[in-house]
């Protein structure tokens, strides 16, 4: 005989095997999850879309790890949080974390995802700059802050940086449309993103192509939590490198993860998926095809030391640490 | 707005309401027609979009922008209420214990005078992930130009009603609730017709410390983007957002305060040992901040690395190797910055006693310019920064129009309050005169604007150095708000607070010498201030 089927055992049913299941999905990871922050450089967009694919197919969760990707900004410094402990790793770049460890900061690079310098001079095709020489006599826009990088770029091509015009501008692309500069100094997956999103043509020159070797987009830590939370390092970083492989497979569904994740960001389809797409030849190279996501040799360390001279920063290779990239890839 | 006579309350005022009925429609809808043509005409430049475009966009996606709205009007309310009633709390102290009125406005202006640079990242670590560093830079971007025009306030009444009270036997405590509280109400006013738009601002800045969500995150990936649209439909919302607040405060206030204001005769302050006083008053208030600031860093267990205390800051100016060098950076970099901040701020400062004079004497203006300068005040200077730039170059000149801009809207309304105060019984005696408005407003107006006047212009001391900081860190690239900011990119966090220290003591002695001008004048004209 059938049972009878009443709406109030079906109520019942219903509620008990809704309360058995949140008991049992908060029951799980309670017990196992550590929670961890991933301190971001930028608010959110494409360029931490690997992070967000590790997030949201749980690769962290199944190693343990409860991660919080903390977005940064125009006025929120990676280095703060992460000394203090409120984030156990924070995205920098090399210059950056030179000049931390240099005011006193215990911080080690533990992997680099830009492997190229994203830094590039862009200009427009009617009056171009396709290499360093073609800077002289140009106005360039850029935020004064950033001389020295202009600096070692004209000392590694051996041009004169007083035959440049420097307008400090703030950081958009409107004066280089406006005509108010020749060329900007910019990222090659912003300001040039949105121009053609504008619908206009630019040209970018990759300084990272003439000499100016920068890690960029690096992963650091302290000695501290290298030394203590190497388990917690070894997952974070191991879902990172998962999150960046299946990141390359497919840049359109990166950036559509990306405005769904984070749907309040005013984020727009297509140009995240230029500068999802345009961030790859920043990020993967033979190198990383040989080794792995986020790895670096003895040579690419050697020229990174060399630019930061120029820029005026000391450092030795000791700023480096492989050790956790080498368990993460099992080398 | 509508109506400047109606602040004196007379009956006959509101008479003359009819009349205009048509002017706020008419110049609303001239600022439109300038602002279209203008958009229509600058399109290529990529700096601002023509209200039709704005309208457009707003249509297209309104339930991101309302959900933005939602978030920092979220976080701009918490900070408006929870600086407002610090700065209550604060007048009440110091009025009820006048001994520590200097210390504690000395405190409060130090505070005020820190820059967002330098305090945005150390609030996010401290509050962590979420709306902390929002609310609480929203709350310290209020308090102070509250604080100011209250203590002004509960010191506007006539001695006659003190005596009054204490006739009946009553103590400080009815005299404040009986006399000073109503004296104070139409400052009060005025200090939160200031904060609205401060309020809001000081929420969207907050987002650059790393907030998720919100109209300050929008606007920076708007810039970005090259994002006309975006960028020009977030300003017309945080300033429709900020009229609406201004225009309510100000209808609140009319219900509120129905009579006339008083005149004031109080009895001109004897000389006593003040200056001695003041220098007890004004060494307490270093120690108190050298050792809030030092305490802090104690108790919440800051670190070092970015949290530097006032040894380390005397370290690196004065006796570490490089102090010469660090002193020399910060002092070229603060010449450059005096450069535009002086200029900008007296020009500021007239602009908003002349404009609030103009009103007073050409009423109909007023709906054409009032909507013009709260636009002015609350759309962010990365908006405007770059049409400005567009309009007046990157030299001197725009550089300083930015900072005038900062200085005007504070200074423009708490003169427009000050001239109403004008007393009822003393221009009734210009009423059977006969007397023109340009006789009321040289004999009767500006004196009674003259206290408000000097709040004014003391505010505006700290609010002119915060202008110039966030337009030299977000715009310009050049001076001691770019120096702050480079530090801090830098890490460099021995030149930050060295700056921040420096920052602050020359922001508290401008106000000093804005203070000892005051003094001259008030003693003429407002005695009872100097009580």
């Amino acid at each position: 005989m059938r049972p009878n089927l009443t709406r109030r055992t079906l109520l019942g049913t219903g509620a008990a095997a809704l309360g058995a299941g949140t008991l049992g999905l908060t029951a799980r990871p309670a017990s196992a999850q550590t929670a961890v922050s991933l301190q971001l450089s930028w608010l959110h967009s494409s360029q931490f879309a690997g992070s967000y694919i590790a997030l949201d197919r749980g690769w962290w969760s199944e190693a343990g790890l409860d991660v919080s990707l903390l977005s940064g900004g125009p006025n929120a410094p990676v280095e703060p949080p992460v000394v203090s402990g409120a984030a156990l790793v924070g995205i920098s770049a090399a210059d950056y974390t030179a000049a931390a460890v240099e005011q006193g900061a215990p911080f080690k690079i533990l992997a680099v995802a830009m492997q190229k310098n994203p830094f590039v001079i862009a200009s427009l095709p009617a009056n171009p700059v396709n290499e360093p020489a073609d800077l002289v006599g140009k106005r360039i826009g850029m935020a004064l802050a950033n001389t020295p990088v202009l600096q070692a770029l004209c000392t590694l091509n051996g041009v004169d940086i007083n035959e440049i015009e420097i307008i400090p501008t703030q950081y958009s692309a409107q004066p280089l449309l406006a005509d108010e500069v020749d060329c900007l100094l910019c990222w090659e997956t912003d300001l040039p993103v949105a121009m053609a999103m504008q619908g206009v043509e630019s040209l970018t020159m990759l300084m990272a192509d003439h000499g100016y070797a920068v890690h960029s987009q690096t992963y650091i830590a302290t000695e501290d939590s290298l030394a203590n939370r190497r388990a917690e390092l070894v997952a974070l970083m191991s879902g990172e490198v998962r999150g960046w492989d299946a990141y390359r497979e497919d840049t359109d569904a990166a950036a559509a993860l990306t405005l769904e994740m984070y749907p309040d960001a005013g984020l727009d389809l297509e140009t995240q998926r230029l500068q999802a797409a345009r961030q790859v030849p920043l990020m993967f190279s033979d190198l990383t095809d040989a080794n792995g996501f986020g790895w670096w040799t003895d040579e690419t360390v050697a020229a990174n030391i060399e630019t930061l001279a120029l820029l005026g920063q000391t450092v030795t290779s000791d700023l480096w640490d492989r050790s956790i990239l080498e368990e993460v890839h099992g080398a | 707005m509508t109506n400047a006579a109606a602040g004196t309350g007379r009956p006959l005022a509101t008479g003359r309401r009819g009349a205009g009925g048509y002017g706020p429609m008419l110049g609303v809808l001239v600022l439109l027609a300038g602002w279209e043509l203008a958009g229509q005409l600058l399109t290529e430049a990529f700096v601002l979009a023509a209200p039709s475009e704005v309208a457009l966009y707003l249509v297209r996606d309104w339930q991101l922008m309302s959900r933005a709205l939602g978030v920092t009007l979220g976080n701009a309310a918490a900070g408006f209420v929870i600086g407002n009633v610090a700065a209550v709390a604060l007048a009440g102290v110091a009025l009820l214990w006048p001994r520590s009125e200097r210390v504690i406005t000395g405190l409060a202006l130090l505070v005020f005078c820190l820059p967002l640079v330098a305090t945005g990242p150390i609030l996010r670590v401290f509050f962590g992930p979420g709306p902390g560093p929002q609310i609480a830079l929203a709350a310290l971007a209020v308090y102070y130009t509250t604080l100011i025009p209250l203590l002004v306030g509960l010191r506007a009444a006539p001695d006659s009603w003190f005596d009054l009270v204490r006739s009946y036997g009553r103590g400080p405590m009815s005299a404040l609730v009986h006399v000073r509280a109503m004296a104070a109400l139409p400052y009060l006013f005025t200090g939160l017709q200031i904060a609205a738009p401060a309020a809001f601002l000081g929420a969207m800045v907050g987002e650059f410390t790393g907030a998720e969500r919100g109209m300050g995150v929008l606007t920076v990936r708007a810039i970005r983007a090259l994002d006309v649209e975006m960028t020009w439909g977030l300003a017309t919302v945080a300033t429709a957002v900020a009229i609406l607040a201004y225009v309510g405060i100000g209808a609140l206030a009319r219900r509120v305060l129905l009579e006339a204001p008083p005149v004031i005769l109080a009895a001109p302050a004897v000389a006593t040992g003040r200056r001695l006083g003041g220098w007890i008053d004004t060494g307490l208030v270093i120690l108190l901040a050298l050792g809030g600031w030092a305490g802090a860093i104690w108790a919440f267990g800051l670190n070092p690395f970015f949290a530097k205390g006032p040894g380390d800051v005397l370290d690196a100016l004065v006796f570490a190797p490089d102090a010469a060098a660090t002193r020399a950076t910060i002092g070229a970099a603060l010449a450059e910055s005096a450069v535009y901040l002086i200029p900008g701020y007296i020009a500021g400062l007239l602009a908003g006693a002349a404009l609030a004079i103009l009103l007073i004497l050409v009423p109909a203006v007023a709906s054409t310019a009032m909507p013009l300068a709260i636009a002015l005040r609350s759309v962010p200077i990365v908006t405007t920064a770059p049409l400005i730039v567009l309009l007046l170059g990157r030299g001197a000149v725009g550089t300083i129009f930015l900072v005038a801009v900062m200085v005007f809207f504070p200074s423009f309304v708490a003169c427009l309050q000050g001239l109403r105060q004008a007393p009822g019984q003393v221009m009734a005696v210009f009423d059977s005169y006969a007397a023109g408005p340009l006789a009321r407003l040289v004999r009767v107006r500006i004196p009674a604007m003259l206290p408000a006047f000097f709040a004014a212009a003391r505010m505006a001391v700290p609010a002119s150095v915060l202008a110039l900081t966030v337009a030299e860190w977000l715009a310009t690239g050049s001076g001691i708000g770019s120096l702050m900011a480079l530090s801090a990119s830098l890490s460099d966090y021995d030149m930050l607070w060295s700056s921040v220290v420096l920052v602050s003591a020359l922001s508290a002695l401008g106000y000093v010498l804005v203070g000892a001008v005051e003094r001259r004048v008030l003693a003429i004209y407002a005695p009872e201030q100097l009580a």
